[in-house]
Parts: C-alpha cells; sequence; structure tokens
C-alpha cells in the first residue's frame, strides 16, 4: 500500500517522448514537424536536414514514397491536411503556393492539372510566382520552421544509413524504433561504452542494454536466495509496528542484505494457523547477522510459532528504471541541463567557461574546520566552473571541502543546492557537515528507510513532516497520532492524512537550503518538479554514469563531482555490462577527456609511515601529512612493531589457499588463525574492539574468521564479536585505528585474483590510522608489480617479517620478477 | 502535483552563453545524388500520374471571396492594437534584418473557406511581385 503511494506518481521522467517528435531526431518543435499522413504510417518528422542532404520529412516521404502530410494543430495554420485549393490533391510534390495581384492572400494549388488551366489566367491569381512547396529538398521554411541550430545540436544525429536501414525496416514493422537497429542478439557482446558520444541517444543506446544487464542479472540473483525453515523472532517496534528478527544466511556470494531491502516472510500454515505472508522492509542487521524485518501489514502473522518459516527477496526495479528514465530525459528533454553540460558530458569540444560570481571573501564556512591551501584552492576553482572534478584521496577532508562548496553555492542564491552520493552513508556524512555551517538541510530517505536509524535523523523529511513545530495541534498531527494509535485510518482519513502530508513534505522540501538524498532518491516522487541548478555528487566514482545522471537531469547548469579515481568504483555484478564498461565511472570518463580533477592533497588519516607507499603508488607522491608521527603513537599500546617508529609490518604466511565451500570463493585457514593471534594481542595490549578492522578481498575467508575468532579466540567470546570483519570493499569510505588485512591468495600457478586491481589495494593500505599488519605470501603476490613494490617498501623499512608474533624475525623469502604490465 | 516549479527559485532561462565548435557535416555525395535520383523519380511520377488520371481539366473555383477582403478591412481598421495596418505590414523579426510581411492563407475546410494569418518573408517571390505591384500602383 505504502509503495502504491509511492508509484502512483513515479513515472517516467516527464512528457518524454511527445507524440509529434520527428522520428529520426527527436526535434519536438511543433513549428517544425509535419505529420506523414499516409494512414499506415502517421509519423512526424522535422524540417530539419542534420546530417543529410534534405530535410528529415522530405526523406521521409522521397524514402518511404509518401506523398500526403498534415501540420500540426500548434502551428501557425493549424492542423492543416495540405491540398491543392482547388482540385484538392495532396500530393506535395506538385503543390506549391499562388498570391492574388493585389491582395495578401495566397492559396496552394497544384502544378498539374490547376497551375495549367488557362482560365485561371484571367483572374485575380499570379501564376509566374508559383513557390512550390517543397524547394531545395526542403519543405517552404516559411510554412515548417527550420529547427533552431541550438535544437539541431541537441538532437539525434542521425546518419543517412540509418535513416535507409529505418524506413526498410518500416516496411515490416511500422513501429520499430531507432533503437531495435542497435538492438544485439541475446548473445551478442553489447556495445562497450565510448569516451565521446554523438549525442544523448547514442549515449542512451549504448548504456540503456548495460542497464538493463545488470537488472536482469540482479533480479536473477537476489530472486534466488529464497531460504527455508528459517527462525523466527518476534518484536514489536516503538512505532507499534511488528519486527521479526532472523537469521538469512547468505551464501559466501556477493548478495550482501541492506537496510531498505524488501523481504517477504511466509508461513505455510499448520493445525492452528492458516497459511500467512507478509513483505516488509530490513531496518537493520545486527553483529550477529540477524536481520530485522518490519512488516508491512501484521494482520495474521502467527506471532506464538518460530519455527519453518520461509524468506524471499522482493525484487525492486526503481533504481534500474530511474537510471533509464534519467538517460530519456537527458536525451529528449533540453531542459534537463544547460548546453554546456549537455556538450561537455557527451565529449564534445566546448569552449572553457567561466561562471562570474563574486567570491566570498573567506572560503572556509561557519561550523566547519578551517581549510587548507588545497581545499581552499578546490573551493575557489569550484564556485567558477560550470563542471569541476575533485580528487579526494584518502583522508584529506572531501566531506569538509565539500560542504564548504555547497555552502557558497547556497549564498549565491540561485535556488536549492542538490547533494547526492550513490551511498546513504555517505549522504548522512555530508548532510550532517552542511548542516554545520548553518545552512537548512533536508535528508531525503527512500520510503523503506524511514525506519532504518540514522544519524541525521533530525535532518530527514520525515522526521520534519512528524515533528513540526506548530503551536496548535494541526489537522495531520491528529490524524497521525490517530494512525499511530489505531494502525490505521478509515479510507476517508487516510486520503485526507496523504493529502496533508504530501502537503506539508513539499512544504518543508521547499523551505530548505539543501536537499541530500542519494543519486537514486532524486527521482523520489516526493522532489517531483523541483529543479537544482547547482548539483554536488559525492563519492561519484562509486556510481555508474547512468546513476550519476538521475541528480543531473533536473536543470543542472553547475556540477561537481567529488570522488577518488584511484579508489575502488562501481560494483557492478554482471560481468557482461562490467566488459563493456559500466565500471566505468562518468568522472572517470570526464577525466580521460581532459577534465583535470583538482586534488585535495593533505591527509589527516594515517600515521605518516602508512601514508608513504599509497602517496608514492597512486598519487604521484603529492600526499602530504596533516598528522605528525607524534598524534598517531599508540601510547600505552603494547604491540610487537617489528620498528617501534613504523606501526606496519608484512606478515610472511605460506598457508595454501583453498575454495570455500560455496566453491566460489576462497580462504586461508593459516592467515585466519593468526589473524585471530593479532587481534587478541591488540585486545591484550589495551586497544579495544572497536578500533580494530580485519579487512579481506575474499566472502568466504571473511565468513572463516568470523567463524574461527569466535570459537577459538582466545579472550571472551563478546569481544571478537564487536570486531569488524569485512570485505576490503564495503571498508572503502572508512577507517579504524588499527587494520589487519588477510590477503588469501596462496597458490603456486594461479594468479591473485581480486588483489590485482591497485585500486583494492590502495583501499586496503589507506584505512588504518594508528597501524596495520598485513598476512600473504610473498612469492605469490610478488610476480604482480605493485605487489612487489609493496614487498619490497616494506623489506627496505625491515618491516617484512616472519615467525611467531612474540618472536618475529625479518624474512629472508626471495621475490619472483613482475611480469610486465603491458598498457 | 504540478502546481510549481519546486523550491529551485524562478527558472529564468537566460540565454546559456557558451560556444560549441560545431562539427562541419559533410554530406556524402554519393548519398546526396542518389537521394536526388530518387526525389526527381518522385515527382516525375507524380506530374505523369495527373497528367494521365486528369484527362478532363478541373472546373475552376478560385474566385476569391469577397468576404475575405471585408473581413481583411476590418482586421485592417476596425480592431486596434496597431497591427495590418498596411504600412506596418511589415514586421522586424527580433533577430533582425529578416523582415517579414502577413499574409492571408486561403484554405478550403470541407466546401468552407477560411483564411489564416501567416508571416512570410518579404524576399519570398511570393509577396515580392505583389509589394512591387502594389508600390507601382500607388506611384502612380
Ligand atoms: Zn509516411
Ligand atoms: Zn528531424
Ligand atoms: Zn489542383
Amino acid at each position: 500500500e505504502e509503495t502504491g503511494d509511492d508509484e502512483s506518481y513515479d513515472q517516467y521522467g516527464k512528457g518524454d517522448f511527445m507524440e509529434h517528435a520527428c522520428k529520426y531526431c527527436g526535434v519536438q518543435n511543433p513549428a517544425c514537424v509535419v505529420r506523414c499522413n499516409v494512414p499506415s504510417c502517421r509519423k512526424w518528422f522535422c524540417n530539419s536536414r542534420g546530417n543529410t542532404s534534405g530535410s528529415h520529412i522530405v526523406n521521409h516521404l522521397v524514402r518511404a514514397k509518401h506523398k500526403e502530410v498534415c501540420l500540426h494543430k500548434d502551428s501557425p495554420l493549424g492542423e492543416t491536411i495540405l491540398e491543392c485549393y482547388n482540385c484538392g490533391c495532396r500530393n506535395v510534390f506538385l503543390l506549391g503556393f499562388i498570391s492574388a495581384k493585389t491582395e495578401s492572400v495566397v492559396v496552394l494549388l497544384c502544378r498539374e492539372p490547376c497551375l495549367s488551366v488557362n482560365a485561371l489566367k484571367d483572374m485575380n491569381w499570379d501564376l509566374s510566382q508559383w513557390c512550390p512547396l517543397i524547394d531545395d529538398r526542403c519543405f517552404l521554411p516559411w510554412l515548417v520552421k527550420v529547427p533552431s541550430e541550438q535544437e539541431q545540436l541537441r538532437a539525434r544525429q542521425i546518419s543517412a544509413q540509418q535513416i535507409n536501414k529505418i524506413e526498410e525496416l518500416w516496411k515490416t514493422n511500422p513501429d520499430a524504433t531507432l533503437e531495435d537497429l542497435e538492438k544485439p542478439g541475446v548473445d551478442d557482446e553489447p556495445q562497450p561504452v565510448a569516451l565521446k558520444y554523438e549525442d544523448a541517444y547514442q549515449y542512451q543506446n549504448v548504456f540503456a542494454p548495460l542497464i538493463k544487464l545488470e537488472a536482469d542479472y540482479d533480479k536473477m540473483m537476489k530472486e534466488s536466495q529464497s531460504k527455508d525453515n528459517v527462525t523466527v523472532r518476534w518484536d514489536i517496534g516503538l512505532n507499534k509496528k511488528r519486527v521479526a528478527y532472523f537469521v538469512f544466511p547468505k551464501e559466501d556470494n556477493e548478495l550482501r542484505l541492506v537496510p531498505g531491502d524488501e523481504l517477504r516472510l511466509r508461513y505455510s500454515g499448520d493445525a492452528a494457523h492458516p497459511a500467512w505472508m507478509s513483505v516488509g522492509h530490513v531496518i537493520k542487521l545486527t553483529a550477529q547477522e540477524e536481520v530485522a524485518l518490519e512488516l508491512r501489514a501484521s494482520q495474521g502473522a502467527p506471532v506464538d510459532v518460530n519455527h519453518g518459516f520461509s524468506v524471499d527477496f522482493v525484487w525492486k526495479s526503481t533504481s534500474f528504471d530511474r537510471m533509464q528514465s534519467a538517460m530519456k530525459t537527458f536525451a529528449v528533454d533540453d531542459t534537463s541541463v544547460s548546453g554546456y553540460i549537455y556538450h561537455h558530458l557527451l565529449g564534445h569540444e566546448v569552449e572553457m567557461q567561466m561562471i562570474r560570481n563574486t567570491m566570498p571573501r573567506r572560503f572556509g564556512a561557519p561550523g566547519l574546520p578551517e581549510l587548507n591551501a588545497s581545499q581552499v584552492f578546490a573551493v575557489k576553482s569550484v564556485l567558477q566552473k560550470p563542471i569541476s572534478l575533485i580528487q579526494g584521496p584518502p583522508g584529506t577532508g572531501k566531506t569538509v571541502t565539500s560542504a564548504a562548496i555547497v555552502y557558497h553555492m547556497a549564498k549565491q542564491g540561485q535556488g536549492q543546492v542538490l547533494v547526492c552520493a550513490p551511498s546513504n552513508v555517505a549522504v548522512d556524512q555530508l548532510a550532517e557537515k552542511i548542516s554545520a555551517t548553518g545552512l537548512k538541510v533536508v535528508r531525503l530517505c527512500a520510503k523503506s528507510r524511514e525506519a532504518v536509524s540514522s544519524p541525521v535523523e533530525h535532518l530527514t523529511l520525515h522526521y520534519q513532516v512528524r515533528h513540526l513545530d506548530t503551536s496548535d495541534k494541526s489537522e495531520l498531527h491528529k490524524l497521525q497520532l490517530l494512525k499511530d494509535e489505531q494502525g490505521e485510518l478509515s479510507s476517508s482519513d487516510e486520503k485526507k492524512y496523504k493529502a496533508l502530508k504530501r502537503a506539508t513534505e513539499r512544504e518543508i522540501a521547499q523551505s530548505a537550503d539543501v536537499i541530500c538524498c542519494t543519486c537514486v532518491g532524486a527521482k523520489d516522487p516526493r522532489l517531483a518538479n523541483f529543479r537544482f541548478r547547482q548539483v554536488l555528487i559525492d563519492e561519484s566514482t562509486q556510481a555508474t554514469e547512468p546513476e550519476c545522471l538521475i541528480p543531473l537531469v533536473l536543470g543542472a547548469k553547475q556540477v561537481i563531482l567529488v570522488g577518488d579515481h584511484c579508489q575502488l568504483g562501481p560494483v557492478i555484478m554482471c560481468k557482461k555490462a562490467a566488459r563493456a564498461g559500466l565500471a566505468q565511472s562518468l568522472f572517470e570518463r570526464l577525466v580521460l577527456l581532459g577534465v583535470k580533477p583538482i586534488r585535495l592533497q593533505v591527509q589527516y588519516r594515517m600515521h605518516p609511515s602508512l601514508s608513504e607507499f599509497p602517496s608514492n603508488s597512486f598519487y604521484e607522491g603529492t600526499l602530504q601529512n596533516g598528522v605528525t608521527i607524534n598524534e598517531r603513537q599508540s601510547s600505552g599500546i603494547d604491540f610487537p612493531w617489528p620498528m617501534p617508529n613504523r606501526p606496519m609490518f608484512f606478515y610472511v604466511q605460506m598457508g595454501q589457499e583453498e575454495i570455500s565451500a560455496s566453491g566460489t570463493s576462497y580462504l586461508n585457514r593459516t592467515e585466519a588463525a593468526n589473524v585471530e593471534k593479532i587481534v587478541t594481542t591488540f585486545l591484550r595490549s589495551g586497544v579495544v574492539p572497536h578500533q580494530i578492522g580485519v579487512i579481506t578481498p575474499y566472502e568466504g575467508q571473511r565468513a572463516y574468521i568470523v567463524n574461527y575468532m569466535s570459537r577459538n579466540g582466545a579472550l571472551r567470546q563478546q569481544l571478537y564479536k564487536e570486531i569488524e570483519i569485512a570485505s576490503v570493499d564495503s571498508f572503502q569510505g572508512r577507517e579504524k585505528d588499527y587494520i589487519i588485512l588477510s590477503c588469501v591468495r596462496s597458490n603456486e600457478h594461479q594468479g591473485i585474483g581480486f588483489l590485482n586491481d591497485p585500486r583494492r589495494l590502495n583501499v586496503a593500505l589507506t584505512r588504518a590510522r594508528y597501524g596495520i599488519v598485513i598476512l600473504g605470501n610473498p612469492k605469490v603476490l610478488s610476480k604482480q608489480p605493485l605487489w612487489n613494490s609493496l614487498l619490497t617498501h616494506y623489506k627496505e623499512h625491515e618491516c617484512l617479517v616472519e615467525g611467531p608474533l612474540n618472536n618475529l624475525k625479518q624474512s629472508m623469502v626471495q621475490f619472483q620478477k613482475p611480469k610486465k604490465i603491458y598498457n | 502535483d504540478d502546481d510549481d516549479d519546486g523550491g529551485g527559485g524562478p527558472p529564468s532561462d537566460e540565454d546559456e552563453e557558451f560556444h560549441f565548435r560545431q562539427k562541419i557535416t559533410e554530406v556524402d555525395p554519393r548519398e546526396e545524388a542518389e537521394f536526388d535520383r530518387e526525389l526527381r523519380a518522385l515527382m516525375q511520377e507524380s506530374l505523369e500520374s495527373r497528367k494521365v488520371e486528369q484527362r478532363a481539366r478541373p472546373t475552376l473555383n478560385m474566385t476569391i471571396p469577397m468576404n475575405i477582403f471585408e473581413g481583411s478591412l476590418k482586421d485592417h481598421h476596425g480592431r486596434g492594437g496597431g497591427e495590418g495596418d498596411s504600412g506596418d505590414e511589415t514586421l522586424d523579426e527580433e533577430d533582425g534584418g529578416n523582415k517579414e510581411v502577413r499574409v492571408k492563407v486561403l484554405v478550403k475546410r470541407g466546401n468552407k473557406q477560411q483564411t489564416k494569418q501567416m508571416n512570410i518573408p518579404q524576399d519570398c517571390s511570393l509577396v515580392r511581385s505583389t509589394k512591387q505591384k502594389e508600390a507601382a500602383e500607388l506611384e502612380e
């Protein structure tokens, strides 16, 4: 029901495909188009030549051998079939205008026979100036306007070959579209992404099939996750809604439940209970990997039963639909983004444009820490440009910088600023920082996540609606109380409640300076008709291009993409789509197109010893340290670092890797056992669990370590449960005081898989503030050039060690020659 | 739902200032020649078919209905607003230079005659001769 309300106004982009848009190029200005009047055709075409010798309408008429047309109802002559005034002939190839000799009156007359009738000469008409309707392969431009240069540039750039092909196709299938020409066969590899695109239609032709592939894969994978014999624990939430707790065992594949996901809980019934099912939203995942599911309807729930439930994943296409719709809007709606941004995003050559704004006197913002030089430089340059990229290496304060930028943009009075990121965590962090500057922030959450706890709850739209500060108790407030009490309202009250709520939501959202939501959330129906000229997207290197496009097509004139293309990109599950390049972010493509990212250069996270290798290997040595060795000294912690002033070591492991039970991942028992020893040593030395993070690239190893520590941990079990053990990928954007990295791969002949990606290594190495321990097999890892240089770096600093933890010794293990990299 | 444009402030669509280096689109000469051939063939075929079809000459029904002139007179003098007076029949287009003339297009809806107003460029041969004649008559 709640989602029903969601979907009722969650339609595809506004007025996407005007019926009268030119079937070739999409131009939809009524003054520029005519309809082919052949009953089996009735398609619209414009009077622009585009890249061909004749105008689109003339092209069509000639290729299809159609001869009659009708003007648009909003054209100067209204809906009119063009025909000879005298005989009614409708063949446009014969028609032309004549005018009266004295008055400014004109008529359409056919060349044959009417124009050659002698009697006409004696009348009031001037036959000598007969003016053909089609002249120079184009309709008379004063009858059917030629689209402006601007309109033509933003239209689909169709070629003569494409016109011939589509006309051929229309003969057998009149409803075929240009997209059908490009459609790959079932087994074909999709068309790969490009650096530049002719137009937004070509862009859409490339990306739409990739998004479709990813959506299909996602659906298939999630819907195959049904589980039977699930044991449920019942509870009631603060909002009086029924909550079911259960363990939804995940295979060690990539599927991860996240709050907001929808699951269906089923009970097949027994002697005392009828069959039952309900859908709910995941509101949290406990440390014990228990899922909390808030049910949408709790009537009839068998709450006195605990065993024998089944759980299915309910797949929703919303986010994929919104990407597709954003691409359509980008193509057909020329107000979706400014012309400059349109051409820039497609890789067309556009002359540099500066925004003339009065610059603020200082570039910092109230409530934020002072900015350093590279941050000030970033804020200053961004404010003057319509498109900018900010690269924020780990710990360089990109959230603070982003917040300062948003603060200054909001103060320019160009309307509300839209702030997005692909992940909810990043949106929350940014919303909090922006709010600290004193700006009015609304954080818009998906309806399915309203029950999910958030550190910025007071900024969320649903919270603000509920806690509206009204002196007299408003109607909405009363209805809300009633709904909370009774669980539901009468249908008339429900209607009233919804209308009031929608109006209030709108009012609050409109009064904000800044709206924060995920990229996908930017197309939320509650923001329908909102326009944003200034958009900042954080973590943009973790979003696919179509995802990034969602917040941009709401009228963007100034765009700031923040991210780091030297860290991990978006996760693409479908290999075919990934191979075709869907994993490349818009940020990266813009870099390839020559947009130079502004790099933040001072890192405030890592002990200087820890930042040295990442700085040299990933950031050309430009990363400076904003923290000193003293500030990152682990005082009072007694841990056996081989070099006391360098809190890092590579712990040589020779244990074998194994394929995990699922057959799709790896684990390494020796490394897991040593991880436990290291964790225990940290805990004994006075480090508390939340300071430690264990990361590994493999889900198989992650699950194995969780299990191993809870069974074999030398200390209290609870301590190990409080330690976060996660994949490298899920640790991106976060930090811990101490990081233990388990590499897993250890084999003679195979590759090192996941570890091959330099961006993953960068992320793994840059999470720790105070110290890092890496466990791995140097013999195997050294084959890869980047790992080889990492191992060499550790060895040179006498941090490559082996032996028991309480007696670590320099390792003399021989490295292999790194393979050459071919680019 | 479409009551306003959201909180985005009044969306003024001032002309964007940006420069786009337009790529030169070349039309493939072979394609152009082929297209021309087809277009001419279609013209030819249309003409031929008419000659065959319409053996009998059509009866002419081309008198300009007088009420149109009356209407146009009313238009010229009856309605205020300063438009349509034969003196200001030329309208300045926004982009300057290209003067336009207002004409009446005579069309038939079923059997009824109707006129519609339209602007056409002054340099169009269709009105040039009329204008010239008007000017000549005026001088006389
Ligand atoms: Zn047609
Ligand atoms: Zn067209
Ligand atoms: Zn005729």
